[in-house]
């Protein structure tokens, strides 16, 4: 079969019946864009402020206090220097994929500068997990040695337990932000596979 | 300067305007989400027009953006603005020497690319508006050996919905 007489039919097809006039083309040009690409960015920009904004919410004198008992002032004190150096790192890769991303690229190009944004807010909240578990691993086990009267029985259970409920907090947190981005993303994410199948293949 | 632009970016769409509807058609299937695409890919048609230069024809670039729009931008919304006079959503042909046969087909090949996927939407699109190999490579950002490849595919496909 040929699609020749479909073509045709394609050409001959008449205008737009309900043209749209000018004046509603001015006020639809001038209304606020619903893009998956202004979401990324919404959802980035809270990601950032909700991971830091816990310092605000925390009473950071008690906490200090409750560190330094610890023994784990100098740590936590020094850690910091690390810590916003990474945080301003992420936050301006965030900002300059975003402003890269242009829908006069190609199809494939801005799907992969689409990508790229995201991974950005993905490698920043990995980081941030990954610092919560260790951060976790080092409280506890400064706790124990706060407790000489332990056996090595309890340490070793107090250490599996504490383990536990930090790989299932850490769990429970990237699944929702996979569910988040996935609804988000979902039929990027099929567009893109489909698109670059071919390239695979080569 | 601004007003200028403006006014010269409305005489482009008003123009042209019949390519983002037959875009919105492939893309959507009732008229409220037609109207809702047609809405976004204004926005991001006026956000980047100041950067539109005139080496190339507004109508390519017009397809180009349209088309990232439906494949990669857009999402399903429930903002509508009332718009004068987009209603019922049909190819109601209303010119005497119009062909009848030409019009089922029209109906019968819409209605087969809504059933491709978004990618071979696009392809398709693009070969029923005569655009080059080379084109439709830089539009969609693959190389023209691929485009070729995945054409005859997304042809195959769609022969076969035409023609179970």
């Amino acid at each position: 079969m040929d699609l020749d007489k479909y073509k045709k039919a394609w050409e001959n097809q008449p205008e737009e019946t309900h043209k749209v006039s000018k004046v509603d083309i001015y006020k639809m040009a001038h209304s606020k864009s619903s893009s998956i690409v202004k979401w990324i960015f919404i959802i980035g920009i809270l990601e950032f402020v909700l991971l830091n904004s816990l310092y605000f919410v925390v009473d950071m004198e008690e906490a200090y206090n409750e560190y330094r008992q610890l023994g784990l002032y100098n740590f936590m004190f020094y850690s910091q220097f690390v810590l916003y150096p990474i945080l301003f790192y992420f936050l301006i890769k965030f900002y300059l994929n975003y402003k890269s991303i242009s829908v006069v690229d190609s199809t494939k190009t801005l799907m992969d500068k689409i990508i790229k944004t995201r991974k950005t807010v993905k490698y920043y909240v990995l980081f941030n997990l990954l610092y919560v578990f260790i951060f976790g691993v080092i409280v506890s086990i400064a706790t124990l040695k706060t407790h000489p009267e332990f056996n090595s029985k309890q340490i070793l259970v107090s250490i599996i337990i504490t383990i536990v409920v930090l790989i299932i907090m850490v769990i429970i947190l990237w699944c929702f932000y996979q569910l988040l981005y996935g609804i988000l993303l979902r039929k990027l994410n099929k567009n893109y596979k489909e698109l670059a199948k071919l390239e695979e293949l080569n | 300067m601004e007003k200028e632009l403006e006014n010269k970016f409305l005489d482009d769409f008003e123009a042209n305007q019949n390519i983002v509807h037959k875009v919105c058609r492939i893309y959507t299937t009732n008229q409220d989400a037609h109207n809702d695409l047609f809405q976004e890919i204004t926005i991001q048609l006026w956000k980047n027009y100041s950067k539109f230069r005139g080496d190339a024809k507004f109508s390519t670039w017009m397809y180009r953006v349209a088309l990232n729009t439906a494949i990669s931008l857009y999402r399903k919304s429930t903002r509508t603005i009332q718009t004068q006079d987009i209603t019922e959503y049909s190819f109601k042909i209303k010119a005497e020497d119009y062909d009848d046969t030409e019009e089922l087909q029209l109906k019968a090949l819409y209605s087969a690319i809504r059933k491709l996927n978004d990618i071979d939407k696009a392809l398709i699109f693009l070969y029923l508006e005569d655009k080059s190999y080379r084109e439709i490579s830089d539009t969609l950002g693959i190389s023209e050996v691929n485009a070729r490849v995945k054409m005859n595919r997304a042809k195959d496909k769609l022969k076969k919905v035409l023609n179970p």
